[in-house]
């Protein structure tokens, strides 16, 4: 097997990892912040954003944000792997977590799948029992600021344990079902569930 | 049209600064092909560990330069391949590449229509590919350029643009400075804007074919503008360089 | 091109497909830019390399110029490319 070409002094712009061991596999530490999308930015206007449980549910349950900065909130000290390859560590996020939400909410016993939809034409299925017990999130402020709209402000779903495709930017609701449905990239070649730490990247 | 665009390990023949943040790179291609102007290579680097990083450049050069390509690149500091293109790599480096690819943005001469190009920054590479096969191949088409850059010491190929002016049908080059100007500056001194657009686009006619390549906001507004001022769509092209050029 | 999108910072990121013809070119083997596609969102025709492209993401995405929807998703994996055309009614690639 020929060698592989090598470029002489390239190394990229990659940091050597001392947290090493928090680094799930095939992942690169980064310091800042990538910018990742697959379509242009959409600027939502507050008075018209809304956050709706739908689906599954005994009664749809819809909040607007004033109603929503009202559900109580904490802070979530995280790490968080995108497919791409770049991980970062420690990122200090405020929101409310969804165990939270699914008190104003009676699931059916058939609720098995989630999916977390956007208000762009984005979105991304989930095992129900992933998004439960602390393991997700919105958040709507970022180290402290508001959520920017690159990074998927006004608010976002975040579900740290998962590949950052799963973190739903602009999120507008979450549809319980019976059946898995895959969304934007898990029906287009990336894997369904998508855990970092088994590299379940592609499907 | 089919091409076969495999990577290729290319020669660093020669590096040249344009400008502070700007230098040309002389690759020597042992599978050189006849580019069309306006087209681009990709470059891939690889670091020990397999790590592996990939952009594209617009070709400078003209197609009848055989053998060997010209890239200009922008060091951007964020970037993850130009600074290792301006920082790392020297004449006797190696350097993977695959190309010369696209069909959208390229411009041979081939139709009689006058052509408008307009570039921002470093968008103005891939015009000039433009502009030097229409000199080496002694073109006569109606031709204006319009540049714009934030200072005076950011134009690229400046000399030789006045070059080309001067010789008998070349180019008509207008430059507009946005941020500073130098004393006794003549050009424009402002953005891009319709105006300026409709002085400099207007005498070509509504025939005109326009390139336009730069920052993605620039090539939007430009496009904008020209449809604005009667010009069909279809009659422009366009290449985004994303914020602030390739990376 | 003259799309409605307010243009903001990730606007810029927003490239046209001229930006991926080298891998549609590895990918379909023949210059993908010239090839008219058909939009399924709106019935607007426009050559590929009219189409706005996103990549920097888990993939490649092309939309519409005309009304924004998702002509063409290309995902590459170790050992495959992914290419979801739903959103084009047709490409035409030229003998």
């Amino acid at each position: 097997m020929p060698d592989r070409f090598v470029s002489r002094g390239f190394t990229g712009r990659r940091q050597q990892p001392d947290q090493a061991a928090r680094l799930p596999p095939g992942q690169y530490l980064t310091t800042d912040f990538p910018v990742l999308s697959a379509g242009p930015t959409p600027r939502l206007p507050l008075d018209r954003w809304s956050f709706t449980l739908e689906g599954l549910v005994k009664d749809k349950v819809t909040w607007t944000w004033e109603e929503f900065l009202k559900l109580p909130s904490r802070t979530f000290e995280v790490d968080i792997s995108c497919v791409t390859k770049w991980t970062k560590l420690d990122m200090q996020w405020e929101g409310v977590s969804v165990d939270t939400l699914l008190e104003h909410v009676e699931l059916e016993r058939n609720a098995q799948y989630v999916t977390a939809f956007s208000h762009e034409d984005y979105t991304t299925n989930l095992p129900l029992v992933d998004i439960l017990n602390g393991q997700a999130f919105v958040a709507y402020k970022y180290d402290g600021k508001p959520l920017t709209p690159e990074h998927g402000g006004p608010a976002r779903l975040v579900v740290p344990h998962l590949y950052f495709w799963k973190s739903a930017k602009w999120v507008a609701g979450l549809r319980f079902t019976e059946k898995d449905r895959p969304g934007f990239w898990e029906s287009a070649g990336y894997h369904n569930h998508g855990d970092p730490w088994k590299e379940e990247r592609y499907g | 049209m089919k091409a076969s665009i495999e990577w290729q390990i290319a020669t660093v023949k020669a590096v040249h600064p344009e400008t502070h943040s700007v230098k040309t790179l002389t690759l020597k291609l042992p599978n050189w092909q006849r580019h069309r102007p306006g087209q681009h290579y990709d470059i891939r680097l690889t670091a020990e560990d397999g790590y592996q990083a990939q952009r594209s450049y617009s070709i400078a050069s003209e197609p009848e330069r055989e053998g060997e390509i010209d890239l200009t690149v922008e060091r951007i500091e964020s970037g993850e391949v130009s600074p290792y293109l301006h920082d790392v790599l020297i004449p006797g480096d190696r350097i993977e590449v695959r190309g010369p690819i696209g069909g959208y943005f390229v411009w041979e001469g081939s139709r009689p229509e006058p052509l408008l190009l307009i570039a921002g920054g470093s968008g103005v590479v891939p015009l000039m590919s433009m502009l030097r096969h229409r000199s080496v191949a002694g073109g006569k088409i109606q031709t204006r350029l319009l540049y714009s850059s934030r200072t005076f010491d950011d134009i690229i190929y400046f000399a030789e643009l006045e070059r080309l002016q001067g010789v008998k049908n070349g180019p008509k080059v207008y430059h507009t400075l946005t941020r500073t100007q130098p004393e006794g500056w003549k050009g424009y001194a402002r953005r891009i804007d319709r105006q300026m657009l409709g002085e400099v686009a207007k005498p070509l006619g509504g025939s005109v074919q326009v390139f336009i390549c730069g920052p993605t906001l620039l090539v939007e507004s430009t496009a904008d503008e020209l449809v604005g001022l009667g010009i069909p769509a279809a009659q422009i092209r366009t290449e985004r360089f994303g914020p602030s050029g390739p990376a | 091109m003259l799309s409605d999108t307010p243009l903001d910072v990730s606007s810029e990121l927003m490239l046209d497909a001229n930006a991926v013809a080298g891998l549609l070119q590895e990918v379909f083997g023949v210059e993908m830019t010239v090839v008219p596609a058909e939009c399924a969102g709106c019935g607007n025709r426009a050559e590929i390399g009219t189409l706005l492209a996103f990549t920097r993401g888990p993939g490649i995405v092309l939309r519409c110029a005309a009304c924004m929807q998702v002509v063409l998703r290309i995902v590459q994996t170790p050992d495959s490319v992914y290419i979801d055309a739903r959103g084009a009614v047709y490409l035409r690639l030229r003998r």
